[in-house]
């Protein structure tokens, strides 16, 4: 049976040529927009590095690192914040980790669908959320306000908090992926559960997990505020975790707010050294895990 | 079936070596009136099977209708997941290994299990035969080396990886991870071996020599195999169960069931009909 | 098995730590509440010396900047993520993409010392002169960005945020635009679609409960931003109708005032009540994200 022509005007080259126009013509313009976007993205991106880099490296001396902070006016440098921010970022991450990883293997492999495991996650991902302030003024209530004075181990609890839930996310992800088949062979070969996990699915996951430990760690050496309330800052040299300790973010927040030309000097050296360590612990962890996946 | 079409089957198909007649040999493992239940769904129907000593029981049908499932009762893999649960008897030796109070890792060691894609550990190629040994026995490191060797020897793998012992198993190919695997799962010394279509992610080379693998491990081990190859099952079987829809609806030496089979349903199966 | 206890254990830690969290700030804002009441919301009124104080100036910069941010931050990310997923050719997709993605690394502290030394005196030096004087006249409008231009105020700390925020929003967005079959797109330009045409009539419609859970999650973070916004948004207690006019945040008050708030005071109590409030705008946001985004997340899983 033949089909034969639809109803309707037939086949007109010109309205279909201008509306093509138009629509490519819109079309362009829209491109354009996203590429803007974009460049301006770039641009931005650009921008911050270029003006850290100008203004940080105008400061930058030997003494930035072998001197702590003085008043201003007397050549001072940032050492204490420096090591008071590789102190707290190191015990932050040193706490918070296992108890992440523990979390995420509960999710993972115990709780499931549970609604415990629901809450959990749910918990999880609001405080992952959370602005980081609040965790400070937490972490304030509960160790400053009773043991009566700011501490550094204050601040490495806050940074603690803020490890917790990225870690979680990360292990429960990674070990989402290991295929159950994976898993069957271990428990065919009459592995206990507890062993599956720790033997094989942790090892299967590692560069995941890993990947996710160094994203938590650029995060937390970036985070100014729950310091304000837990370890204050020190302008004076202090490894006492008991004591108030100094870190770059505050330091710079401190300097960079001042009135004195030398003190908002440090402040972007302080910028350009806190900005380059945690961008090269991002491209470490993707370069890393990309460079070991091999399959 | 009339006469006629029998007698163009055989002349048509022409498969495998006349096997002698295992009928009458003991029952490694025997399961009487197994139901299985995925929720609500039952996935298994009364099933009495035997699986005889050391030899090669095979276990066909078209998709979906249980007989990896089966399998799994056999090592309890289905404990895994909740919703999933069997009722019946499956008797190791006389033992009910479904009853609730039987030791499951203890179970696994004398029962164990080869999947359809090979599942190299995330670890060196000693390491990943070390593994189940170690589970269950407390070996010395020379000890250990001689197992892994044996393990290796009888897994047709020694040659290709002992100079790579300590090299990583993922670097292995697919046919070498293949039989990795059935290495690894040999080394604890089981009694049984569970091989759940072992061949259908490998190619033709790989799957062969996997298939000579099995004709020589039946000499040591009661070995049960599904397969949705029906040559595969005629080359490598002794006796073949026929599922379908949850039923075993026919059990058999291989010659008989792939030349004359009794029961209609089979005859379509294997001549192709559906599935 | 003590290993499972342990896990389990964990998972309630975790479940004890965020109540912690929040009756720590409700405890702490209790006498603050109690002293003021409810009023304590809308009250404009801050003065340390008085000893009265009231949420109403900073939950409305709060809002207003988050808003604003977010007004800036979306079509930017949008064309970033259209960009990255349908235009750029291949090569650029990875550089580029690392790009946005080191961005949203960077820390909001740099973001908040680059806003002051770099935007503030562009936007005092050329573009609030410019608008000022060309909205000179217009009714609503002047008005809308009336005042000296410092440079500094609400308008600023918006940009600011938006630039911040549009790296997370890019990212959450090309990720879902990626989730998209690529046979749907494909039976759009078999139509004879333009690319900009199947984004509009497919992936924007298959992507749009996930693009907005996506943008709730940036509208959290933006909420909750202090340090950037601190050093930019002029810090003062009354609510001006300005853009260009100061303003403060939550978080940039209670940053700023936290010093001088001895403890146990009815300010310190007020800063603590400030926090309890913004954890409940930001919490509420979260949870509308997370239902927008969980076909998303369950797909995943």
């Amino acid at each position: 049976m033949r089909v034969g022509a639809p109803p309707g005007p037939a086949r007109d080259q010109a309205v279909a040529r201008v509306l093509g126009r138009r629509r490519y013509r819109l079309n362009r313009l829209i491109e354009a927009l996203c590429v803007a976007a974009t460049v301006l993205g770039v641009l931005l991106l650009a921008s911050i590095l270029l003006t850290l880099i100008w203004r940080g490296a105008a400061g930058l001396s030997v003494s930035v690192v072998t001197q702590s902070t003085r008043p201003p006016g007397s050549n001072g440098g940032l050492l204490n914040a420096i090591v008071g921010t590789l102190i707290q970022t190191g015990i932050g991450t040193l706490i918070g980790t296992p108890i992440g990883l523990l979390v995420g293997t509960y999710l993972a492999e115990y709780g499931g669908h549970s609604p415990m495991a629901h809450a959990v996650r749910f918990v999880s991902d609001v405080l992952l959320s959370a602005p980081s302030i609040l965790i400070g003024l937490f972490i304030y209530q509960l160790v400053v306000q009773p043991f009566g004075g700011f501490s550094g181990i204050a601040g490495c609890l806050a940074l603690a908090v803020i490890v917790i839930p990225i870690v979680v996310r990360t292990t429960e992800d990674m070990l989402q992926l290991i295929t159950p088949t994976l898993r069957e062979a271990a428990v065919a070969l009459g592995a206990p559960k507890w062993k599956v996990i720790v033997l094989i699915c942790y090892r299967a996951a590692k560069d995941g997990i890993i990947t996710g430990v160094l994203l938590a760690i650029a995060r937390i050496a970036g985070e100014t505020a729950p310091l304000l309330f837990t370890s204050l800052g020190n302008l004076n040299w202090s490894i006492s975790l008991t004591r108030p300790m100094a870190s770059l973010p505050v330091t710079i927040y401190q300097y960079a707010g001042s009135a004195f030309d030398d003190w908002v000097e440090l402040a972007w050296v302080g910028a350009l050294l806190i900005t380059m360590g945690v961008l090269a612990t991002n491209i470490l962890a993707r370069v890393a895990l990309r460079g070991r996946r091999t399959s | 079936m009339s006469e006629t079409m029998s007698q163009a089957h055989d002349q048509q198909t022409n498969w495998g070596v006349s096997r002698p007649d295992t009928e009458n040999t003991v029952a490694r493992i025997a399961v009487r009136g197994l139901d299985f239940y995925y929720g609500n769904n039952q996935a298994l129907k009364h099933v009495d099977l035997d699986f005889p000593d050391r030899k090669v029981t095979g276990v066909i049908g078209p998709s979906g209708c249980g007989k990896s499932t089966l399998l799994r009762v056999l090592n309890r893999m289905y404990d895994l997941y909740p919703g999933q649960r069997a009722t019946g008897e499956v008797l190791l030796d006389g033992e009910n290994i479904i009853a609730p109070d039987v030791d499951v890792n203890a179970l696994r060691a004398r029962i164990g299990m080869v999947f359809q894609r090979p599942t190299p550990f995330p670890m060196t190629v000693y390491e990943n035969i070390a593994f189940g040994v170690k589970l269950h026995e407390r070996l010395s490191k020379a000890e250990m080396d001689d197992r892994v060797e044996w393990s290796l020897t009888r897994g047709a793998l020694w040659g290709e990886v002992k100079d790579r012992l300590h090299a990583s198993a993922m670097e292995l190919s697919g046919g070498q991870q293949q039989r990795l695997c059935i290495a690894r799962t040999i080394a604890v010394r089981p009694e049984v071996i569970l091989l759940d279509e072992p061949t259908s992610a490998l190619d033709p080379i790989s799957t062969l020599k996997i298939e000579e693998l099995i004709d020589e491990l039946k000499n040591d081990f009661t070995i049960a195999i599904v397969t949705h190859n029906m040559q595969q099952a005629a080359r490598c079987a002794d006796r073949v169960a026929f599922f379908y829809l949850g039923e075993m609806i026919e059990v058999a030496p291989a010659v008989q069931m792939f030349t004359a089979p009794r029961e209609r349903r089979t005859q379509e199966y294997i001549t192709g009909r559906f599935g | 098995m003590i290993f499972a206890s342990l896990a389990r254990g964990s998972g309630v830690f975790v479940l004890v730590l965020l109540g912690g969290l929040i009756l720590s700030l409700l405890w702490g804002g209790l006498p603050a509440f109690h002293h003021f009441g409810l009023g304590f919301i809308g009250s404009t009124e801050w003065d340390p010396v008085q000893q009265v104080f009231g949420a109403a100036v900073s939950i409305y910069g709060t809002l207003i900047t988050s808003m604003l941010a977010l007004a800036f931050a979306v079509p930017v990310a949008f064309g970033i993520a259209f960009y990255l997923t349908e235009l750029a050719p291949i090569f650029l997709r990875r550089p580029v993409g690392t790009a946005i993605e080191l961005l949203a690394a960077v820390p909001s502290i740099i973001y908040g010392m680059w806003g002051f030394f770099v935007i503030v005196p562009i936007m005092s030096q050329y573009i609030q002169p410019f608008v000022i004087d060309n909205l000179d006249g217009i009714p609503l409008l002047e008005d809308l960005f009336a005042g000296p231009p410092f440079g500094t105020g609400i308008l600023t700390a918006s940009i600011i945020l938006a630039i911040m925020v549009v790296p997370f929003i890019a990212a959450t967005m090309r990720d879902v635009f990626d989730t998209v079959p690529a046979i749907f797109k494909e039976s759009a330009y078999g139509l004879g679609c333009t690319t900009w045409e199947v984004m509009r009539s497919i992936v924007l419609p298959y992507t749009r409960v996930s693009v907005m859970g996506g943008i709730m999650l940036g509208l959290g973070r933006a909420l909750g931003e202090t340090m950037a916004v601190t050093f930019v948004i002029g810090n003062t207690d009354r609510i001006s109708t300005s853009l260009f006019g100061p303003g403060n945040t939550i978080a940039s008050i209670v940053a700023l005032e936290f010093p001088e708030s001895p403890a146990g005071s009815l300010k310190l109590s007020s800063l603590l009540a400030l926090g309890f409030l913004l954890f409940v705008i930001s919490f509420i946001v979260l949870a509308i994200s997370r239902l927008l985004l969980k076909p998303r997340l369950a797909g995943r899983r």
